[in-house]
């Protein structure tokens, strides 16, 4: 394979896309670190060249009917042999474009928001790093290279999110998303290690075909999934691993953009698209999973209602629509999952971007200070908050419409009425919390002193920040006519089962009238002239509270930590630590102190001793010679 | 016929075990001789058992021996121990421990 | 159980009771006087044995010559036997589990001898014959037994004479002697 990778182009467009970004981290860590422009030109032309790599492989083989892998062997142990290489098929192209596209938009967002910043290359050093795990963990063909990567993946999340580590607040914050993911990582992989000890191997296209259902018996299956999951809880940020994606706020905006809302988080999801044929093997874990994003969505949209931080509110509903996808995966429609993951992709990262220049402009991340200092006088971000946030509420004819409707449509196949409304409740929410945000700062309330300095930089700057964010909000307006063609796409994907798509006529205008319906509530409550712009939860003073203390999951945390973990476990083994292993070797310590000083006796110049010892003596040698 | 030749081997050895006893665990010069004097009483017993028992003047004449040699042994000691009483003036072993 | 062997039990307890006695005594002159009678037991064990010669030497000798120095020695020495403990556990610990293993070993020694159940048969060796035996087969050691004596007997004179106060000569093993 190494020889003749120059012949292959698909190969060479894959290696390209993969390794061109750790070069330039590489570069950017070794030799560039001086040079803050030079940096960012490094990593954004590798993420550019990624980028092309990535749409020209997506564009090749888009009629690709057989998976396409070029593997290289890298482990030999035993009878297990590792490889490692590319898997191109059509889950893994569409995530690589959607990684390369958003990686390279936010780059080039950031040389406007992060100028001037002391870190700038390391800035640039830990996005070539992330844009270098992501596409490798996207196109690996086996579990153990996506976890390795995966890992990586989790490495350059700590990386960015503690970034401005002199805060302490966001080293802390950087080390809770590391080690709540690492927690869920021990799941996934004592899942893999089952998978691994019932088939041999863990390469991804084994796992999905139909061997799998012949060597491990369903219990197996069912643990080993749900041991999977496990990982996609920590990454996702499901519940109960959720608290760490608000936290990771503490980042840059543009961090926030990519990693915690387009990308790192959607692995997760990845991994259940990667894995749907052989998750769908065990209904029971199924269910499981239909259960815990029906628990996650809600939960965090209850969460959204009542933050006042801009980008806390799109952190919440970043794990909403995540649960929401899971659900429409867990419900058995792949292509659900998989179209609502690239939309929301582009209309969140575009929430965020925007997010960003009002941060940046107004220093401040409250909503109520950005709409008192002339939010709304920013047009561009303005406007494309507006289109987004459409396209989240599920408004049509925005992407976010069509990819919501395909996931309700899943759920309304589903035997139990439960989950779909569940799901119609959770649409109605989504708009109710996005636009109670637009409305605040539309229409602020003590509008006294608006500052004028609303572009805070010079035109330059600002006009970096704002091309990226125009190509997001065409995106968003113009993929959802492109469902068609996504469908068609997929329809040559290995191992999926076709979904029954059972034709509802109600449900499209029950979501539009919900999402209709949460927006007349936010105007009522936030928009009016004359609204107290205080909402109908907030006004329930036990439910506010609830809902901003995270459903006291923090708190919950805090003290099983404080009290089995500290408590019992560490007070255990520091006790064993001072009693028994430095007891011990104290204890010997003195043992032969003592026992010197015993010996020491015969030293004292008394005859009698001496005779004692001749006496002694002679019986040993009595015993010696006649026994 | 008098008693197994056992018998005499234990009780000689009771009473040399009483003379060890006599010097290690007494704090007295003198008393550690007259432990010397029970050890060596004891052996001669022991030789004249077996003297009989192998029917052998050979044990008979050690004895004797033993005697005169005891007898110059105790000689020199007591001496000794008067002339070390009138230099440190005390006959406690504990005292005479410069050779430490 | 012949009239001997009844003897010889009497006979061992009498040894073994006195000579216990006379190590665990705090006086000293207690201590001779029971050692003493513990010679005489030892005395007449050996007439028992058949070595009448040997017994009349143990009373002149031991009983009567070494026992009697002893009891100058304590007397004319000035000894503090009030107010001490007479065995004090550090002391006694150590020789009592020395003491102990040993009779263990003993015992278990003395068992295993394959010849352990030869009982002693009554003999005499009478004096003359004795006399003969030792003065023939032994005279070498007879002779040095003689100058070992000798050698004692200078030594005790020299080492118990009260010292000349040599001003000159002090300090020196010579002036002290």
């Amino acid at each position: 394979m190494i020889t003749n990778w120059l012949s292959e182009p698909s190969l060479t467009a894959a290696i390209l896309a993969t390794l061109l970004p750790f070069a330039a981290f590489i570069l950017i860590m070794v030799f560039t670190r001086k040079y803050p422009r030079l940096s960012a030109g490094l990593s954004i032309a590798a993420v550019g060249i990624s980028l092309i790599s990535a749409l020209f492989l997506l564009v090749r083989h888009w009629h690709l009917q057989t998976p396409l892998e070029y593997t290289g062997r890298w482990l030999l142990s035993g009878d297990v042999a590792v490889p490692f290489g590319y898997l191109l098929d059509q889950t893994s192209l569409l995530m690589l474009s959607v990684v390369a596209t958003i990686s390279f938009l936010v780059q080039v967002y950031s040389l406007g928001y992060m100028a001037g910043d002391a870190g700038f290359s390391r800035y640039y050093a830990c996005m070539s790093l992330f844009a270098w795990a992501m596409m490798s963990m996207t196109l690996s063909p086996t579990m153990l290279q996506l976890y390795i990567f995966w890992e990586l993946v989790g490495l350059a999340s700590y990386l960015l999110i503690g970034f401005w580590y002199e805060k302490f607040s966001a080293t802390e914050a950087g080390k809770k998303a590391f080690v709540m993911t690492r927690f869920g990582d021990v799941a996934f992989f004592l899942g893999l290690l089952l998978v691994l000890v019932h088939l041999g191997n863990l390469n991804v296209l084994e796992m999905n075909g139909p061997q799998v259902a012949t060597r491990m018996s369903s219990t197996y299956i069912t643990i080993a999934a749900l041991l999977i999951f496990g990982g996609i809880i920590g990454k996702s940020a499901q519940f109960p691993l959720l608290t760490w994606l608000p936290d990771a706020m503490e980042g840059p905006t543009p961090v926030s953009a990519l990693l915690h809302s387009a990308t790192m988080v959607a692995a997760g999801v990845y991994l259940f698209g990667r894995l749907f044929p052989f998750f769908s093997q065990s209904a029971a874990a199924m269910a499981i999973f239909l259960m815990i994003g029906t628990v996650s969505m809600l939960l965090a949209s209850t969460m959204a209602m009542v933050s006042r931080d801009i980008k806390q509110v799109w952190a919440y509903s970043t794990i909403s629509q995540l649960g929401f996808m899971i659900m429409g995966l867990a419900a058995g429609s792949y292509f659900a999952g998989m179209f609502h993951l690239t939309t929301h992709a582009g209309f969140k990262a575009l929430l965020f971007l925007c997010a960003g220049v009002f941060i940046h402009s107004f220093e401040s991340n409250d909503m109520f200070d950005i709409g008192r200092q002339g939010g709304r006088r920013l047009k561009i971000p303005m406007a494309c908050t507006i289109i987004a946030a459409a396209a989240l509420a599920g408004l049509p004819p925005l992407s976010g419409f069509f990819s919501k409707e395909v996931i309700l449509g899943a759920l309304a196949e589903l035997n139990n009425p439960l989950w779909l409304a569940a799901g119609l409740l959770g649409a109605f929410l989504t708009a109710y919390y996005t636009f109670r945000l637009i409305f605040i700062i539309l229409f602020p309330r003590q509008s006294g002193a608006e500052s004028e300095s609303g572009h805070g930089h010079d035109h330059g700057g600002y006009w970096v920040m704002g091309w990226p964010l125009i190509v997001l909000a065409a995106i968003t307006v113009l993929l959802g006519f492109f469902q068609g063609a996504l469908e068609a796409f997929f329809s040559g994907q290995q191992g999926i089962p076709v979904a029954g798509a059972g034709h509802h006529g109600w449900l499209p205008f029950a979501a539009i009238g919900l999402a209709l319906g949460g927006v007349l509530l936010a105007w009522l409550e936030f928009g009016r002239q004359g609204a107290d712009q205080v909402g109908f939860v907030e006004k329930i003073a036990p439910l506010n509270h609830l809902f901003a203390q995270r459903w006291y999951i923090d708190r919950f945390y805090r003290r099983f930590m404080d009290v089995f973990i500290y408590g019992v476990v560490s007070n255990l083994f520091t006790r064993n630590d001072k009693k028994v292993i430095d007891g011990g070797l104290d204890g010997l310590s003195q043992a032969t102190v003592e026992t010197g000083r015993l010996v020491s006796l015969l030293h004292r110049g008394m005859v009698q001793y001496r005779l004692l010892t001749i006496f002694v003596v002679l019986v040993f040698l009595g015993l010696y010679f006649f026994i | 016929m008098i008693v197994p030749f056992n018998h005499v081997l234990i009780l000689a050895g009771l009473l040399f075990l009483m003379g060890i006893f006599c010097v290690v665990a007494r704090r007295s010069l003198i008393m550690i001789l007259l432990g010397v004097e029970v050890m060596l009483n004891a052996a001669a017993i022991l030789l004249v058992g077996a003297s009989l028992r192998w029917q052998n003047l050979d044990g008979q004449a050690i004895v004797l021996f033993v005697f005169a040699i005891a007898a110059a042994e105790v000689s020199v000691g007591l001496a000794l121990i008067v002339w070390a009483y009138r230099r440190t003036g005390s006959i406690n072993p504990e005292n005479y421990n410069i050779l430490k | 159980m012949t009239i001997y062997s009844i003897i010889f039990y009497l006979l061992a307890i009498l040894i073994l009771v006195t000579t216990g006695l006379a190590i665990s005594r705090r006086d000293m002159v207690h201590a001779v006087v029971y050692l003493i009678f513990s010679f005489f037991g030892s005395a007449m064990l050996f007439y028992l044995l058949g070595a009448p010669f040997l017994a009349v030497l143990e009373v002149i000798i031991y009983a009567g010559a070494i026992m009697v120095l002893f009891l100058f020695i304590v007397m004319m020495l000035k000894v503090e036997t009030a107010g001490e403990r007479l065995f004090p556990l550090s002391q006694w610990l150590p020789a009592a589990g020395c003491g102990v293993v040993y009779l263990v070993l003993g015992l278990a020694l003395v068992a295993a001898d394959p010849g352990r159940h030869s009982v002693l048969i009554t003999a005499r060796a009478e004096p003359g014959a004795f006399g003969q035996f030792i003065f023939q087969k032994h005279w070498l050691s007879i002779e040095i037994v003689s100058l070992l004596l000798l050698v004692a007997v200078i030594g005790a004179l020299l080492l118990a004479r009260r010292a000349k106060k040599d001003p000159a000569r002090r300090g020196t093993i010579e002036g002290e002697l």
